[in-house]
C-alpha cells in the first residue's frame, strides 16, 4: 500500500485541479447545507465539514435518472438510446459510514445474475476518497453499533486522515493507486504518521457514545413479525419519506414513463417503503395497508431481511434519519426498545 | 457483457384473442423481432415477464404459452390498470416490448415422475395452461404420471382458452374437469365451486403434487380439500402476485419477508410460504 502526506492547505487545490480532467463529486457549501455536488470549473471542495446532508449514493444511484429514451416510430414507440456510458470520476470527501453503504448497495445492484448497468458502470469508473472521522461529527453517529468504525476503509480507495497540519493519504486499492500519478509530487508518509493514525483511530471509536445493539435484535425480529410493539413506532410518522431519501443504504425505486411531444423517456426515481402507493396493487389490495406495516418493513429490511440475504445490516449508523425526521422518530431508540423486549 | 436487464426486448403483437364475453381478458401472441432474442428467451412454465409499452410503463404478467410452443410467446391479460388498458386498445401488428423471462418456475424436475393435479380458478389459469401444454407435449408426456385438471370460472362466458379445453377434453391422457359456478341455457358441463369439484374428483395424493392458482377465496376453500386428500404442504404449489417494477429484486417493493416474489418466486410451495410472513 502506498502512503503519502498531503499538506492541509494544498488538498482543496489538488482536488480542484483533478476536477479539470475528471468528474469530481464532492461536498460543497450551499447556503446552510453541505451537499455533495459535481465540482464545476473553479470550484473547490470542502475540506473541513461534518458530513453532507445528502448521502453520496446519489452519485451512483441518482434520485432521478433516464434509463432509456424512445421516439414515436411507425408501429409504435421505438427505443433510441440507452445511456449506460460513464466517464471516470472521483467521489471525494466521503465519510467511512457512507463509503460502507456502497459495499452494501453492491449486493443489490451488482449481483451476478442481474447486474444493474447504470449503478455498476458508475461504481467501476469511480475512485472513492474518504475522510476518516478523527472527530466523529455528530452525537447521533452510531457506526460502531452496526459493524462500522470511524476509520473503516470498507468501500474506500483512498483514505485521508487528518493528522493536524497535514493529511495522511493511504492508497488502499489499485484504483486508488492509479490516481496517485495525477496528484503531483507528494512525500511518502513515515512511521510516525502511521502510528499517529493508529492512535487517532482508537480514540475516534471511543468518542462514539451512541450505542445500539444493532446485531443482537435479529433473533427477536426473526420470531416477532406479529407483536404489539409494532403498533407503537409508527404512530407519529408522517410518511414523509425523509428517512429513506437521506438514508445511504435505502435503494427502493420506481420506474415511470414520461413523454413530451414525440420524445419519451423511461425514468428511474427513488421511491420509499414509507409511502402507501409503494405496494398498492391495481386491484386495490395493499399488502402493507397502514403505516404500521410500512414501518415494520423498513426496520425489518434493515435489521433482518438484509441480514438474511447478505449477512449485513442495511444501516451504516450515519444518523441522518435521526437528525432530520420531522417528528423525532429515532431508529436507535427503536432498536434499543426492541432489545429490551 | 450482460444484457441491460431493464431494456425491453422488441416484439410484435402477432395475434390477439378476446377470451371472455366481458371482453376484458385477452391473450396476446408476441413474436420476436430479432431471432437472437427468441433464442435467448429460454423459459419454463411458471415464469413471468414485464410487458412494456413505451409511454405507459410495464406490467408483470405470467407467461401463458409453453416453451414447447415455438416461435412465439403468449400472455393472457386482464384489463385493469394503465398498461393493461393500453394493451387492450392496441391492434395486431403493434410493436411493443418484453422483459424476461423473470422469476422461478413450476418445479418441473420435481414434478417429473409424479401424478399432477392442476387446479385453476378464473383468469388465474395462465401459467397453469403453460404447464399443461408443457406436460402434454409429445416428448414430455411420458415423464409425468396422471394429469388431473380442475378448472372453474364464475360462468361459461368467463372460461378462458375454450378451444384448448375442448381439445384436452377429447384426450385420454388428461383428466379434465371444467366447472362453472352457475351455468346458462347452453351449458352442458359441470356446475359447482372449485373446492367442491376437487372434493368430488378426489385425486389421490399418492406420489402426487398439486399446483393451485386462483382467487384467494378459492384457494382458501380448496386447500382444506387437498389436506383431507392427504396432500402435504411440500406437495402443494402456488404462485404469488405483488406490485412489481424492476422484476429483478432491486426496486424493493415485492418482498414477502426476506424473499422477493419477482426473484425468489413467484412459485412457492405451501411449506415455503409457511416460512414467510403473511404479508401478501
Amino acid at each position: 500500500m502506498e502512503t503519502r502526506i498531503i499538506k492541509k492547505e494544498n488538498l482543496a487545490g489538488i482536488v480542484k485541479k483533478l476536477s479539470e480532467d475528471m468528474l469530481v463529486y464532492a461536498p460543497v457549501q450551499e447556503e446552510d447545507n453541505v451537499l455533495f455536488k459535481v465540482l464545476e470549473k473553479g470550484m473547490e471542495p470542502l475540506i473541513e465539514f461534518d458530513n453532507a446532508k445528502n448521502a453520496p449514493k446519489n452519485f451512483f444511484f441518482p434520485q432521478t435518472e433516464t434509463m432509456m429514451r424512445y421516439l414515436k416510430g411507425e408501429r409504435g414507440e421505438e427505443l433510441t438510446d440507452v445511456p449506460e456510458e460513464m466517464q471516470e470520476a472521483v467521489l471525494f470527501g466521503v465519510r467511512p459510514c457512507d463509503a460502507r453503504s456502497f459495499v452494501l448497495l453492491d449486493n443489490v445492484f451488482n449481483d451476478s445474475k442481474y447486474r444493474d448497468p447504470y449503478y455498476a458502470e458508475r461504481r467501476e469508473k469511480t475512485t472513492i476518497v474518504s475522510f476518516a472521522c478523527v472527530e466523529p461529527p455528530y452525537t447521533t453517529c452510531f457506526c460502531t453499533s452496526v459493524d462500522g468504525h470511524p476509520f473503516s476503509t470498507e468501500g474506500i480507495d483512498i483514505s485521508l486522515v487528518d493528522l493536524g497540519d497535514e493529511f495522511l493519504a493511504e492508497f488502499l486499492t489499485p484504483k486508488g493507486e492509479s490516481l496517485l500519478v495525477r496528484l503531483g509530487e507528494l512525500p511518502k508518509a513515515d512511521e510516525a504518521s502511521m502510528s499517529k493514525k493508529e492512535a487517532l483511530s482508537g480514540e475516534a471509536a471511543d468518542k462514539i457514545k451512541s450505542k445500539v445493539p444493532g446485531r443482537s435484535i435479529k433473533p427477536w425480529l426473526d420470531e416477532n413479525f406479529e407483536h404489539p410493539f409494532w403498533d407503537t413506532i409508527h404512530q407519529s410518522c408522517l410518511a414523509c419519506g425523509t428517512c429513506t431519501y437521506l438514508c445511504p443504504t435505502c435503494h427502493c425505486f420506481d420506474i415511470t414513463d414520461e413523454i413530451k411531444k414525440e420524445e419519451g423517456k423511461r425514468i428511474r426515481s427513488w421511491d420509499s417503503c414509507m409511502y402507501w402507493l409503494f405496494t398498492m396493487e391495481t386491484s386495490g389490495h395493499n399488502p402493507r395497508p397502514s403505516q404500521k406495516e410500512r414501518w415494520r418493513q423498513r426496520l425489518m429490511h434493515k435489521f433482518k431481511y438484509f441480514v438474511d440475504n447478505f449477512d449485513a445490516i442495511a444501516c451504516v449508523g450515519c444518523g441522518r434519519c435521526v437528525m432530520y425526521c420531522p417528528v423525532n422518530i429515532d431508529i436507535r431508540k427503536i432498536v434499543q426498545d426492541i432489545s429490551k423486549l | 457483457m450482460q444484457r441491460n436487464p431493464y431494456v425491453p426486448i422488441p416484439v410484435d403483437v402477432a395475434k390477439i384473442v378476446t377470451e371472455v364475453t366481458t371482453k376484458d381478458i385477452k391473450t396476446f401472441r408476441l413474436t420476436f423481432v430479432n431471432k437472437e432474442d427468441e433464442e435467448q428467451f429460454k423459459y419454463l412454465p411458471g415464469q413471468f415477464a414485464e410487458l412494456s409499452i413505451f409511454g405507459k410503463g410495464e406490467s408483470p404478467i405470467g407467461i401463458a404459452s409453453s416453451p414447447t410452443q415455438q416461435g412465439y410467446i403468449e400472455f393472457t391479460v386482464q384489463k385493469a390498470g394503465v398498461v393493461t388498458s393500453e394493451l387492450h386498445s392496441i391492434e395486431e401488428g403493434t410493436r411493443m416490448g418484453v422483459r424476461g423471462p423473470l422469476g422461478n418456475t413450476w418445479p418441473i424436475e420435481y414434478l417429473e415422475g409424479k401424478n399432477i393435479v392442476v387446479v385453476g380458478g378464473g383468469f388465474a389459469f395462465t401459467t397453469l395452461r403453460s404447464l399443461i401444454h408443457y406436460m402434454l407435449y409429445e416428448e414430455n408426456r411420458s415423464k409425468f404420471g396422471n394429469i388431473t385438471v380442475v378448472y372453474g370460472a364464475r360462468e361459461p362466458g368467463l372460461l378462458i382458452y375454450k378451444e384448448e379445453l375442448a381439445l384436452w377434453e377429447k384426450r385420454d391422457d388428461i383428466n379434465l374437469n371444467v366447472t362453472v359456478d352457475k351455468g346458462d341455457a347452453t351449458w352442458k358441463g359441470r356446475e359447482g365451486f372449485v373446492p367442491a369439484v376437487c372434493k368430488d374428483v378426489a385425486p389421490s395424493s399418492e406420489n402426487a403434487v398439486a399446483v393451485i392458482c386462483g382467487p384467494p377465496v378459492m384457494i382458501r376453500f380448496t386447500l382444506p380439500e387437498f389436506f383431507n386428500l392427504g396432500f402435504s404442504k411440500e406437495n402443494i404449489y402456488t404462485s404469488l402476485e405483488m406490485r412489481m417494477k424492476c422484476g429483478i429484486g432491486k426496486c424493493g417493493r415485492c418482498n414477502v419477508g426476506s424473499k422477493y416474489v419477482c426473484k425468489d418466486g413467484p412459485v412457492f410451495s405451501l411449506a415455503e410460504l409457511d416460512q414467510l410472513t403473511k404479508e401478501y
